[in-house]
């Protein structure tokens, strides 16, 4: 039992409900939604230091032993993702203090940040199938606010396609989690396992654990990424690049959990499934991000491109690929928020989304334009940068499981990342410069601070791979392990 | 750290300082600030150079990701040590050249010799990095920097084009050699190369040894511009001359040469290694000379040479790797000729195609063009450029008394070794590999004899030059000048530099026995069948040359459309058209479809699964007794539900949702749930409530036709949908594998001191579920408010693509 557990989540939640109190006082609600986050990182790195030495630290909610009550379970892999998220919130958040007009700040903007963050850290950290479920709701009626707060056309068009898919996906999430108290009668997911390990995982538990995969891979963007493209070039950028950092992550979180801890006895059958998701996810990403001529665009197919390259680590279901894919999924945060607020720098100057109408930016912007060539390769995976160890480990992974299609299908979406990502660059930065000093919509005064400390991040995460990877390696060997989750929760067996 | 990692990496850091020197020393041209480095650089590599041609190597290590063996460590040879060389040499050359080339008043001299640093760096880490990895990351460093210098002018689209062209290709040509790399640890667990190499003997039985192979021969083609990746090069030429000279014809495009021989210890030996890059380099070889004589652009020209001549080295190295499959002495030495050759040729060559390029540019540099059709008689009027092109062009041509003769005669003797071979069926090419490799070397004459006459002999037509041509200043002429010094120089003494350079390079890619030899090389070697080669070469290039006019024309028969490079460009517009067609198809905007999507496959996967899954019994459930008026409730439900689809005005459709609700309420009180029943009901009533009053606010509500393609999917899904959650409910109920947590609750008043039992579910046991639900409503409304009172006004709308 430690109570240090609930912080992540009980600090922005407390903090969003102040905030809503005073909206009209925005400094002081810029500076305690920064101090928010910082205090959230600093507990969690706290907590994975104690996890390293501990082992697992669980909180039984209200004291109710587990499996009878909610408990709450900080692993490296949870903690990992929640300092990410708080990376990335953080930098969407200062990015907003420039960016973000007035009627918004002062309509609970803040707060609703806190909140959505309430909502992932909620579902990085519970241990609980049903609270997960809560805590998605958390997580994406912030979204929903968000999403259409200031009532733009198109932002109201891209939410109602977004609120009506995900309700359904909610909605079967809800009758999935029936069905699976129903035939194993618990909630607790180390009880889960345990019970599903039990009863062998029979095929109408398989059947349950496909409808899960749909579910999220609904929430994560996995095939079913219809919704993306729109909803996320809806926004103001800030929200869009926490959205893009966060918002999938959290699905595939959940494919991660669900399909390591617990129906993890047909990979046969469910893992199976997961590579082919994985394959035509990349396939159909790759294809959409050759297609456009629109950054916002562009930018949201590399996001679905990468989450199928990511779950190539749980198809494959091998610890280095884990590793690997674990490894990506953090490098991934922090460089697709980074882009997206790039490239809502570069939008921000021009005046517009298409690639057609920009020129020559690197004249009057040469930082802008070298941190998005760096990040974009971060983004191909070239090495140093932050995303080849992942990309390493996942396609070695893919070589020593065989699947050699599934690797080939990742080095080839890398060539699409990399023509799509440029295509960007050559078209925005290079070429004639066409615009004046005078004549940019608007500066990017404030914007390259948190720009800046991403790139930092993302460097860091790419030359430092030895020093955070035994993290992650550690991360990946406990989710392969589900014994040692399970006992953290429920006690030596 | 050591002496060896600082020779790698202080380009880079170098490459820091740069900006800062540009900009507040700006009075002096950047380019001597950078000059230093690279002679320090030969200087420290030449203090080594004693050392390695005695066999000696040096290895040194900086840990990076030790945990998983991936370092930088580098490691010279004499192999690695030449081309550090050729990088540091040539890269001196190059700067000094560029620093008349390129004005200091308009160029934006702080990002060429920044890029050019981190080339430099690059390159050096690539031939003595001894983990895979720290190549890799180096190898693609070297095409990221030629990307940039090649659009160093960026403002212009030819610029781009090229640069995109190139970085497509040689960097999915680095993914290719990223994937032989791991499939390689995965053989031999190891990333080190020489770790690699000496487990050669059994990597060669693995399965994987192939794949292998194949991955990393295609990255390296794609770097060497090998047919059929070749078309990248000729488009790099838009870089400024100094950048073709050093990049594009000197050291980035020798990289792969670089990494096939540092391979040939591993794959050497085998018939696929020996024919893959064999025919691949002689195609290459042919087909780039062919193509250099119909250029009318100089530089295009030299583009063409250089993709021949790696052709060349390249099947050089495919014939030398013979050495290491055979056994008998005498045969192991004819193929070491071979090796000896490529290595020879690459040396040459770098000395040549410099001074070449140089000149080139020099050429424009005064006169404006590049454009055999506008120059002509500049002999007289550019005598020194004039003795440089001959020098470069006829050691090119292979003509003696320059180092390019010496080289091609040993082409000669090697690819007619051949001939009698018997090992890997090499002999049943018989007679065509010397004849290729001797009419390619004709061609090779008719475009060295272009170049010189078409440039500075013929008539001389001022109007059609942009400047009025006179002789470059002699700071330019210094680095080509020196160049020609070492054509020459090699010709007469090219024992020094076997003795050297060469055998030490020649051991490190035939190690063991075959390497273990002493070169002697020699102008003069008779009257045997190369020097009848060479002399055929020169009459028959003549003549060619002569009759030019007269069959030039058979350039324009081959139609332009059906080029590999028109191929790339149209494919390239083709594949983004066919991308946003095919995208568009299935992102048709519709949330309908969009839900048909995730519905179609949810019923296709769990349904499938629930299908054919084995152990589901539907019998199992105990039903009690169905009332009558449970079904009869049952049908109002339903007709409820249909009521609110067909509806065609919004006030029954709510009326109906109300009902539905109601009678699901009416479910609750049956089952015994009345706190439930009258949650529902309170629910309901004010949904409905709710619903009416909004009505108000909307327009009149207009029931459409729907199409019958609608229809019919949105009827199948749905339909789909409810056979699958029913049966997933009967079975989920009929199937019940654990007894329920939930008998825990019952103890709730001792537990949690509260009678009723959900109660005490609901504030108690989970009550934190509870505080998250209360959460979740007043962010939502929050959102309601914030969404009715922050209409903020619509900016210019973004049409779509």
């Amino acid at each position: 039992m430690n109570n240090i557990v609930i912080l992540p989540i009980v600090i922005p939640f407390l903090t969003g409900a102040l905030l809503v109190l005073f909206p009209k006082y925005v400094m002081i609600q810029r500076l305690l939604s920064v101090l928010s986050f910082l205090a959230v990182m600093g507990t969690a790195v706290h907590l994975l230091q104690q996890v390293g030495g501990e082992g697992i630290q669980i909180l039984n909610l209200g004291g109710w032993e587990a499996p009878f009550g909610i408990v709450l379970v900080a692993d490296t892999f949870s903690l990992l993702l929640v300092i990410t998220s708080c990376i990335v919130a953080l930098g969407c958040l200062i990015y907003s203090f420039q960016s973000i007009e007035w009627e918004r700040e002062r309509f609970y903007y803040y707060a609703f940040i806190q909140f959505l963050i309430t909502g992932v850290n909620g579902s990085f950290l519970t241990g609980d199938i049903f609270n997960l479920f809560v805590f998605f709701e958390v997580m994406l009626l912030a979204s929903y606010v968000l999403l259409s707060l200031g009532g733009l056309k198109k932002q109201l068009r891209a939410g109602i396609m977004y609120v009506l898919i995900n309700i359904v996906s909610s909605m079967l999430f809800i009758v999935a989690v029936a069905y699976l108290y129903a035939v194993t009668g618990t909630l607790n997911m180390a009880h889960l396992s345990v019970r599903v390990a039990e009863a062998g995982q029979p095929d109408l538990l398989t059947a349950i654990a496909l409808l899960f995969l749909v579910i999220f891979a609904v929430k994560s963007a996995l095939l079913f990424f219809y919704w993306l493209p729109e909803s996320y070039s809806a926004p103001p950028t800030a929200i869009s690049a926490l959205f893009a950092g966060l918002l999938t992550k959290v699905g595939v979180y959940a494919i991660f959990r669900m399909f390591t801890l617990i129906f993890y006895h047909e990979p046969g059958i469910t893992h199976s499934v997961i590579a082919w998701m994985a394959g035509l996810t990349m396939i159909l990403g790759s294809i959409g991000a050759v297609a456009y001529g629109n950054i916002q665009k562009v930018l949201a197919y590399n996001i679905v491109i990468a989450i199928g390259f990511i779950v190539i680590g749980i198809a494959v279901f091998q610890e280095a690929a884990l590793t690997g894919a674990i490894y990506y999924l953090i490098h991934d945060m922090v460089v697709k928020t980074l882009l997206f607020l790039l490239g809502g720098a570069m939008v921000g100057l021009v005046g517009t989304y298409q690639l057609k109408e920009m020129s020559g930016m690197i004249r009057n912007h040469p930082y802008l334009g070298w941190m998005f060539f760096i990040a974009s390769f971060a983004l191909v995976g070239v090495p140093p940068l932050s995303g080849f160890f992942g990309k390493l480990l996942v396609l070695q992974g893919t070589l020593e499981t065989q699947f050699y299609v599934l690797g080939v299908i990742g080095l080839l979406s890398s060539l699409a990342v990399l023509y799509s990502t440029m295509k960007i660059f050559m078209n925005g930065f290079w070429g004639e410069n066409q615009l004046s000093k005078e004549d940019e919509k608007t500066s990017t005064h404030g914007l390259l601070l948190p720009c800046t400390l991403l790139i930092c991040v993302s460097l860091f995460l790419g030359i430092g791979v030895e020093w955070v990877n035994p993290y992650v390696a550690a991360a990946a060997s406990d989710l392969m392990n589900p014994a040692v989750y399970i006992e953290a929760v429920l006690g030596p067996a | 750290m050591s002496w060896l990692h600082s020779v790698v990496l202080l380009p880079f850091l170098y490459a820091l300082m740069i900006p800062f020197l540009y900009r507040y020393v700006s009075r002096i041209h950047t380019g001597w600030f950078v000059l230093p480095l690279p002679l320090i650089l030969f200087v420290v590599l030449g203090s080594w150079l004693v050392d390695i041609s005695e066999g000696e190597t040096m290895l040194y290590t900086l840990s990076w990701i030790p945990s998983y063996g991936i370092n930088l460590s580098f490691y010279v040879d004499g192999l690695s040590l030449v081309f550090g060389f050729l990088i540091s040499g040539i890269g001196a050359l190059v700067v000094l050249y560029s620093i008349f080339y390129l004005s200091k008043t308009r160029e934006l001299l702080h990002n060429f010799y920044v890029y050019m640093l981190l080339f430099m760096g690059a390159m050096l880490g690539v031939v003595f990095s001894d983990n895979l990895i720290g190549f890799y990351l180096f190898w693609e460093l070297t095409s990221i920097s030629s990307f940039l210098l090649i659009a160093f002018w960026y403002q212009r689209k030819k610029s781009r084009n090229g640069a995109q062209k190139a970085m497509l290709i040689t960097v999915s040509g680095g993914f290719s050699m990223l994937a032989g790399i791991v499939l390689l640890h995965s053989m031999a667990g190891t990333y080190s190369i020489r770790g690699i190499i000496s487990q050669a003997g059994e990597l060669q039985e693995h399965s994987l040894f192939l794949p292998a192979m194949i991955f990393v021969l295609i990255g390296a083609f794609a770097k060497s511009a090998q047919f059929p990746f070749h078309i990248w090069l000729p488009d790099a030429m838009e870089a400024p001359t100094p950048i073709s000279a050093y990049l594009h014809s000197a050291t980035m495009v020798k990289a792969g040469i670089y990494a096939i021989a540092r391979f040939t210890p591993l794959f050497g030996g085998t018939g696929e290694w020996f024919w893959i890059i064999t025919s691949v380099g002689l195609v290459t070889l042919f087909w780039g000379a062919v193509n250099a004589m119909k250029q009318t652009d100089l530089k295009a020209l030299l583009a063409f040479s250089t993709i021949s001549q790696l052709g060349l080295i390249t099947s050089l190295l495919g014939i030398g790797s013979l050495a290491l499959a055979v056994t008998e002495e005498a045969e192991t030495a004819l193929y070491t000729t071979a090796v000896l050759a490529a290595v020879f040729h690459l040396v040459n060559h770098s000395t040549f195609k410099g001074c070449l390029f140089m000149v080139i540019g020099i050429i424009d540099h005064e006169t404006g063009t590049r454009d055999t059709r506008k120059l002509g008689g500049l002999m007289s009027l550019m005598p020194i450029s004039f003795t440089l092109t001959l020098i470069g062009s006829l050691s090119m041509a292979g003509v003696p008394p320059f180092n390019g003769f010496l080289s091609k005669e040993l082409f000669f003797t090697s690819s007619l070794s051949l001939e009698e071979t018997g090992i890997f069926s090499a002999g049943a090419a018989g007679l065509l590999i010397p004849a290729v490799a001797w009419v390619a070397s004709i061609f090779t004459f008719v475009y060295s004899m272009i170049l010189i006459f078409h440039t500075f002999r013929g008539k001389y037509r001022p109007r059609r030059l942009e400047k009025k041509p006179k002789e470059a200043p002699p700071g330019m002429l210094i680095s080509p000048a020196v160049l020609a010094a070492f054509v020459i120089g090699i010709f007469f003494a090219p024992n020094v530099l076997a003795h050297y350079v060469l055998e030490p390079m020649v051991a490190s890619i035939l190690p063991g026995d075959a390497g273990d030899f002493s070169i002697h090389i020699e102008a003069w070697h008779g009257f045997n069948k190369e020097l009848f080669m060479t002399l055929g070469v020169i009459v028959l290039g003549s003549i060619l040359f002569l009759t030019w006019k007269r069959w030039k024309g058979i350039f324009t028969l081959f139609p332009q459309v059906y080029t590999l490079n028109n191929a790339y460009s149209s494919g390239i517009l083709k594949a983004e058209q066919a991308a946003y067609s095919f995208t568009n198809i299935y992102m048709s905007g519709l949330t309908r479809d969009y839900i048909q999507y995730i519905l179609g496959i949810l019923i296709i996967l769990a349904g499938g699964m629930l299908l054919f899954s084995e152990g589901i019994s539907f019998r199992r459930i105990d039903v009690s007794t169905i009332e009558v008026y449970e079904v009869l409730l049952a049908v109002g439900l339903v007709a409820g539900a249909l009521t609110v689809m067909l509806a065609s005005k919004r006030l029954t459709a709510i009326i109906a949702i109300g009902a539905v609700g109601y009678l699901v309420a009416l479910f609750f009180v049956i089952f015994r749930a009345p706190d439930l029943a009258l949650t529902q009901l309170v629910v309901e009533t004010v949904s409905v409530a709710l619903y009416l009053l909004c009505l108000r606010f909307l327009p009149e509500f207009r029931f459409r036709e729907t199409a019958r393609r609608v229809q019919i999917p949105n009827l199948i899904i749905s339909l789909g949908v409810g056979v699958l959650i029913t049966s997933f409910t009967l079975a989920a109920q009929g199937n019940k594998l654990f007894p329920s947590i939930s008998v825990y609750f019952e103890d709730s008043y001792e537990l949690a001191g509260s009678r009723n039992m959900v109660n005490a579910i609901l504030a108690d046991f989970r009550g934190f579920d509870t505080l998250l639900e209360i959460m979740v409503l007043c962010i939502a409304g929050l959102g309601v408010y914030s969404l009715i009172s922050l209409r903020m006004k619509e900016k210019r709308d973004d049409h779509e693509n």
